[in-house]
């Protein structure tokens, strides 16, 4: 069960690499988070912890509902172009992030010395899952849309750390953190100042600053 | 007294919060750094006594206390400086306020990543920086400043993620230690699995050494440190580097424990030379003097990544950089701060005649760069000595001829920029303009500072040596 909630978190990742509406990839980003959800549940031994408890509100309030909803309304309030803008084609994309998903299963089949916790498809999933987000954030154009990758990057990151949560739960917890980063990135965009000294939200108004040595 | 200088900014800056005045903004700033300044020199003479609530988790040791100093005494100066820039500023209170306190958390967050024993703290003190930093870079609030604290923001974000992924990594390699704590890790280095260590070695290093400022992962250095205002683009270019560099410092120690250093000095000599290269780039380039200074951080993180994979001379000339460093990278920061209030341009070739316009600023600017550059009597110049010599006593004259032609390169560039800006005959548009008052703490930080490190690149003092001496031993 868990191995096939573990693909489909990898399949989602390839999904939203095709994906050229902002509103689907958003959605995808909230199933990321209902997948993690079900991960946990199967996969803890049924004691009722803190931690315990704190994982499932980590990833049923706040990755599913409360991430997503606040990113749909970035994208209301920034109502200029639902389109997601890729540098190159969506079908180079899915290509690339198949070849990097394909090739971290296998990899990890083959060469890792393996403990107990991580199986290679757990390894494989969970790695190729922080590459494809890296390489979501690189190729598209809007800001929007590098902050779902920073989301998409943080789930990756969270699978991964559920590994080693029987061990060292302290570690996952710390990784929500990393959430605070999106906060503000949202708070940068909801707060509408981005938008507002930008025009639209896409990076290629963020490209005032370079080295030159002309007059400018 | 460790509790002392963690508790301290928590309450400065809830009281801070709470009240509404300037004067108490300028007061608990100045306040916090002598506190932080005696209880860091305190901390010097009395390891020991760091005992504290927070038992393990924060310590002095004989590497720490080094960067505890290096902070401690930049951040005095900075205070001192600051006084009197957010005069020329003119913030209103609730911009002053929040300036103040995002300072004060800014140190906070950045002594707690020095003084952490443990790499989980480290890496939420660093992260913690990332968010304190963010308000004082934005703070001149135009269209720059805020692209400028977006790519900051979001490029360390992304670094501090992979630093994460790499922390994971070594709890999955030390399977059997089952701890964060570097002293636990290193007692225990037999028993960590190369093959993840190496993996988690690789994302330490790009996520740490984003904040460090190495390329290739450097690229919001130049934009971050130009676009803030000058005490914070000191700060950030003397302390947070090196705070980020500690963290790389002990996860070094731990490769060099389970018997991986050679892997870990590939890593490093490759983005140290990178670095240095990238400088060398865009420093012959630059039309602004702040980006231009950012750029030489970025090559001097470099020569410190070279100098610890060289064995414990090479750790000594890396220890001997980063002091130097900061010492005379804050004062430069500070000098452009002068400068830009008497020019109001960061453009290279709008300014002429520096010293005919104020005397002082010229000399200091002057003074700076022989400083960076590792002229002696700089202590930078003992630092590249030590490097190169270790460099060719390990046969390696090649990689040290292209070090030396890119260090000249960089000299060139940097010392064509400020000799047109202060010897150049002053324009008769400069002349005329009204220039911005410089009080008199905007000259003593760096005057003490840039006199300091000469009499360190003279005669270095006992006291320092073994201060620098004590920190090699605690890497190995």
């Amino acid at each position: 069960m868990i191995d096939t909630l573990i693909l489909l978190f990898g399949l989602t990742g390839l999904l939203m690499s095709i994906k050229s509406r902002i509103k689907t990839i958003i959605n995808i980003l909230s199933l990321q988070g209902v997948i993690l959800f079900l991960i946990i549940l199967f996969s803890h031994k049924a004691s009722l912890s803190l931690s315990y408890l704190f994982l499932i509100f980590e990833t049923l309030i706040i990755k599913a509902l409360f991430i997503p909803s606040l990113l749909n309304k970035i994208l209301l309030k920034n109502s200029v172009d639902r389109e997601t803008e890729p540098y190159i084609p969506n079908f180079y994309s899915l290509v690339i992030s198949s070849f990097i998903l394909f090739s971290g299963i296998t990899i990890s089949n083959y060469y890792a010395p393996f403990s107990v916790n991580m199986t290679p498809l757990f390894f494989g999933v969970s790695f190729s899952a922080i590459l494809t987000s890296l390489f979501f954030i690189t190729t598209k154009k809007k800001l929007l849309t590098h902050v779902i990758g920073f989301a998409m990057l943080e789930n990756g990151i969270f699978l991964f750390s559920l590994a080693i949560a029987d061990e060292m739960p302290l570690i996952v917890n710390l990784g929500v953190l990393l959430d605070v980063f999106i906060a503000v990135f949202i708070l940068g965009l909801l707060i509408g100042k981005i938008n507002t000294v930008f025009h639209d939200t896409s990076s290629c108004t963020l490209c005032n600053l370079k080295d030159c040595g002309c007059d400018d | 007294m460790t509790d002392i200088i963690l508790i301290l900014p928590v309450i400065f800056s809830i009281i801070l919060f709470l009240m509404k005045s300037r004067t108490l903004n300028n007061l608990l700033v100045i306040l916090y750094s002598v506190i932080f300044l005696l209880a860091a020199i305190f901390l010097y003479f009395n390891p020991n006594s760091s005992g504290s609530v927070f038992n393990n988790y924060f310590k002095v040791d004989s590497l720490n206390i080094l960067f505890l100093l290096i902070l401690a005494v930049v951040f005095a100066g900075v205070a001192l400086y600051n006084h009197s820039f957010v005069k020329s500023l003119n913030l209103v209170v609730s911009q002053h306020k929040k300036y103040s306190i995002g300072i004060i958390l800014f140190i906070f967050s950045m002594t707690g990543a020095i003084l952490s024993n443990h790499l989980g703290l480290s890496w939420v003190f660093i992260e913690a920086t990332t968010l304190a930093s963010a308000y004082l870079i934005y703070l001149p609030n135009t269209k720059q400043s805020l692209e400028a604290v977006w790519k900051y923001v979001f490029i360390c974000s992304i670094g501090i993620s992979l630093a994460f992924v790499g922390i994971i990594l070594l709890l999955i390699a030390s399977e059997q230690v089952n701890s964060l704590f570097f002293d636990e890790l290193y007692i225990n280095a037999g028993k960590i699995i190369p093959f993840w260590l190496k993996l988690s070695f690789i994302f330490i290093l790009t996520g740490f050494g984003t904040k460090v400022g190495l390329a290739p992962v450097h690229s919001w250095l130049p934009d971050a440190h130009s676009e803030a205002p000058s005490p914070v683009s000191a700060l950030l270019s003397a302390t947070l580097l090196n705070s980020a560099f500690l963290v790389l410092l002990r996860y070094y120690k731990l490769m060099d424990l389970s018997g991986l250093s050679g892997f870990a000095n590939t890593l490093l000599t490759i983005m140290g030379i990178m670095s240095i290269s990238i400088t060398a780039i865009f420093v012959f380039n630059s039309n602004n003097y702040k980006r231009m200074l950012a750029y030489s951080s970025i090559e001097n993180m470099g020569i410190a990544a070279i100098g610890i994979t060289l064995g414990p001379v090479g750790i000594y000339a890396a220890m001997l950089q980063l002091f130097a460093h900061s010492l005379i990278k804050s004062s430069f920061f500070l000098t452009a701060g002068n400068i830009l209030t008497l020019f109001e341009t960061k453009k290279i070739n709008k300014i002429s005649g520096l010293l005919k316009k104020d005397r002082l600023t010229g000399w200091l600017w002057i003074a700076c760069f022989v400083g960076i550059s590792g002229l002696p009597p700089s202590p930078l110049f003992l630092s590249k000595f030590l490097l190169l010599k270790e460099l060719f006593s390990n046969n390696q004259i090649v990689f040290a001829s292209v070090f030396l032609l890119l260090l000249l390169i960089i000299l060139f560039g940097i010392g064509r920029s400020v000799i047109t800006m202060t010897f150049s005959e002053a324009e008769e548009a400069n002349r005329q303009t009204e220039s911005g008052y410089l009080y008199k703490f905007m000259y003593i930080p760096q005057a003490v500072f840039l006199t300091g490190a000469a009499i360190v690149g003279i005669y270095t003092p006992s006291f320092i040596y073994n201060l620098l001496n004590n920190a090699v031993i605690g890497c190995q």
